[in-house]
């Protein structure tokens, strides 16, 4: 069944038993959402005692089925006061699989005044204190000397300096198979982590029995069906060669490319920020073009981003940070953007919340639109713990409330990332409602079985947008718990033995029959609990609205936000 | 009236631009209206390479973009990745 760790940071108590019944069948978001939902006091203070993180691996991870490495982490946001899943890729995910380790919880808050490393291996968990040097470190240094403590192999999540001072954007980094970063990003997850006083969590598969496999035949044969269902899709080529970056000249010519702090949705530099470019200018370096985020993954939608040198800046080089610099806040300089989220990454904070942050900034008149340098400079102070540092580091909704503006993008208090919910209608209503908060991570899946409208979507109008909405965040939950990395998506919606194959896989992993209703009748109840626990927390469908300003035209379509509380109330109402 | 048409184009398609020494954008005249299929025969690029004819932000697929002077138009080859051919309305739903 999978042994369920809790570690206690206040008695320092470590209990290693067997997964509760009721979370048998469940994983990733639907095991963290679920045990969130069902042990986190709902009105808790997010880094007080009663709140508690947990993370989950897949139910297809550690095995052979390609991208299936991701990590689901969970607790009550600092940011948006409501439930959070934050997912990752890296090493992390995939050793605790293959250990058996169905969940991992940390609950508790020590009395003393210190940072602590967990240490998780075959032989059990013990808590160290963290190495001084570690305290007050960027992220890619502690991890050096994390592996160099602990072995060069072993899997790390670690906070960085924001998630030491609990900034409400502050992020989980977790180690790659290179010792670069990845990142649980959004919804502060990295407080939560710091208010337990955990530096790092350091796991060792060494002696891992590895996956059980219940019909080995049956999987090996639908994991080659997924695989070919991936790799035979123009889609893999795309991500593959572009990155998400390849989406800037996509959005922008739709129009949905939200510049200047959400002011229009089209500028005229969008291809020197885009994948395009992105790509050209890793390949004339001599970077890498692409490279895959965890073991397994056939997509390698990542890449090593860097510098005129040849030098390694940044990598897992995101649409949506490049989008929040480059059109939403006018940095019209691709190395500069790089370097700002290499600074994210080093502080440990959501590129997306505290980029967005970076175009308030801007929108507030402490640099001005477009000055890359000032706002590299800006970012840099999040680090240092500065008061604007820490400002910038709790996202954009702390700099819209401090500086006092009204356009301030966000939805529960997480910033909207890079999609203008108007020219996106479908985006838009996925933003309003979702209990994460906005999340373009939260509609992501579509799967057929279960949609009920057809034809072509019209992105400008309303017809047809709460349906899909409803559709691609039921599909997204679901795919969600399967460890799968999100960009399977496109196999799911184009090829029918795509999803066939990854109900498949499940099956032959685990000896059942679920079947495609199964898995949607899954992510409805996840959602299902996840809105449930952010009801008890206090929130009302009040909160499932986006903000004022979207009332405005937006270029070049001179559309608006013009949805109705009761027509987004009906996106959950199933 | 103008029958010139800003073209752009995307992905591996900006390389072909590139391979034909085109800018970007190119201008097109395409002699009064004809639509996004018409256009691809007459800069010889092949159906299957395009799966969106953008034509003023709207994405339409090839033989349904009408094109006339004076639009912005942007091709994009299969391949966009996650729900956007969805929202976007590049993808057909049965």
């Amino acid at each position: 069944m999978g042994k369920f760790i809790r570690v206690d940071m206040t008695s320092k108590e470590v209990k290693i038993g067997e997964c509760p019944e009721k979370y048998a069948g469940l994983a990733g978001r639907g095991l963290t959402s679920s045990f969130v939902a069902d042990e986190v006091k709902p009105t808790c203070h997010p880094l007080g005692k009663n709140n508690k993180l947990i993370f989950a691996p897949g139910f297809l991870t550690g095995t052979s089925a390609a991208n299936s490495g991701r990590l689901s982490c969970g607790a009550k946001s600092p940011l948006t006061g409501g439930i959070k899943e934050s997912n990752t890729g890296g090493t992390f995910s995939q050793k605790m699989a293959k250990m058996g380790i169905k969940a991992i919880v940390f609950e508790g808050i020590p009395a003393e005044d210190k940072y602590f490393v967990v240490k998780v291996t075959m032989n059990g968990v013990t808590i160290d204190e963290a190495p001084a040097e570690t305290v007050g470190m960027g992220n890619y240094d502690a991890i050096k000397i994390l592996q160099q403590k602990y072995g060069e192999k072993v899997g790390v999540a670690i906070i960085g300096p924001a998630g030491e001072m609990r900034l409400s954007a502050a992020n989980i980094s977790f180690a790659d198979r290179e010792s670069n970063i990845r990142s649980a990003g959004r919804g502060g997850l990295g407080a939560v982590m710091g208010s337990k006083k955990i530096k790092a969590v350091v796991i060792d598969d060494t002696g891992a029995p590895g996956v059980t496999i219940a019909n080995p035949e049956a999987f090996k044969s639908a994991a080659k069906r997924f695989a070919k269902a991936l790799t035979t899709h123009p889609v893999c080529q795309g991500l593959g060669r572009y990155g998400t970056d390849v989406l800037v000249n996509i959005l922008n010519e739709a129009g949905g490319l939200p510049t200047e702090n959400f002011r229009r949705g089209r500028n005229e530099w969008a291809n020197n920020i885009g994948g395009e470019t992105m790509t050209a200018t890793i390949e004339a370096r001599g970077g890498k073009p692409t490279h895959g985020c965890h073991a397994g993954c056939v997509i390698q939608c990542s890449q090593h981003y860097v510098d005129k040198k040849g030098k390694y800046i940044t990598g897992g080089f995101e649409y949506e940070t490049i989008w929040a610099l480059g059109a939403n806040a006018k940095i019209n300089d691709l190395d500069i953007i790089a370097y700002a989220d290499r600074e994210f990454d080093e502080a440990g904070v959501d590129s997306i919340d505290c980029a967005v942050a970076v175009g308030l900034a801007m929108e507030s008149g402490i640099i001005p639109w477009g000055d890359g340098k000032a706002a590299l400079e800006l970012i840099k102070e999040i680090r240092k713990g500065t008061p604007l540092g820490r400002i910038l580091g709790c996202g954009a909704d702390a700099v819209g409330r401090i500086y006092g503006l009204s356009r301030v993008p966000v939805v529960k208090g997480q910033a909207i990332p890079a999609y203008d919910p108007r020219a996106v209608k479908g985006e838009g209503l996925t933003y309003a409602t979702t209990a994460m908060g906005a999340d373009h991570t939260a509609g992501y899946a579509v799967a057929t079985n279960i949609l009920k409208v057809g034809g072509f979507v019209d992105p400008l109008k309303k017809e047809g947008q709460v349906e899909l909405s409803r559709n691609l965040q039921i599909a997204t939950a679901a795919v969600d718990s399967t460890g799968m990395c999100l960009f399977i998506a496109f196999a799911i919606l184009d090829i029918p033995d795509g999803f066939n194959a990854l109900v498949d896989m499940i099956n032959a992993q685990y000896g059942l029959s679920l079947t495609g209703d199964d898995v949607a009748a899954l992510g409805k109840s996840i959602l299902k609990a996840e809105r449930g626990f952010n009801q008890r927390a206090g929130f009302t469908n009040a909160a499932d609205r986006l903000p004022e300003f979207f009332e405005e035209e937006c270029p070049p379509h001179n559309v608006t936000w013009e949805f109705t509380g009761e027509e987004i109330d009906e996106v959950m109402n199933f | 009236m103008s029958s010139i048409i800003e073209l752009r184009a995307f992905m591996d398609l900006a390389d072909l631009f590139r391979e034909r020494n085109w800018p970007s954008p190119l201008e097109v005249d395409i002699r009064g209206e004809m639509t996004g299929a018409q256009l691809l025969a007459m800069l010889d690029i092949r159906p299957e390479q395009v799966e969106v004819v953008f034509v003023n932000g709207r994405a339409f697929t090839p033989p349904t973009a009408v094109l006339t002077g004076g639009d912005r138009v942007a091709l994009v080859p299969p391949g966009v990745p996650g729900p956007y051919r969805v929202l976007l309305g590049f993808k057909k739903l049965d």
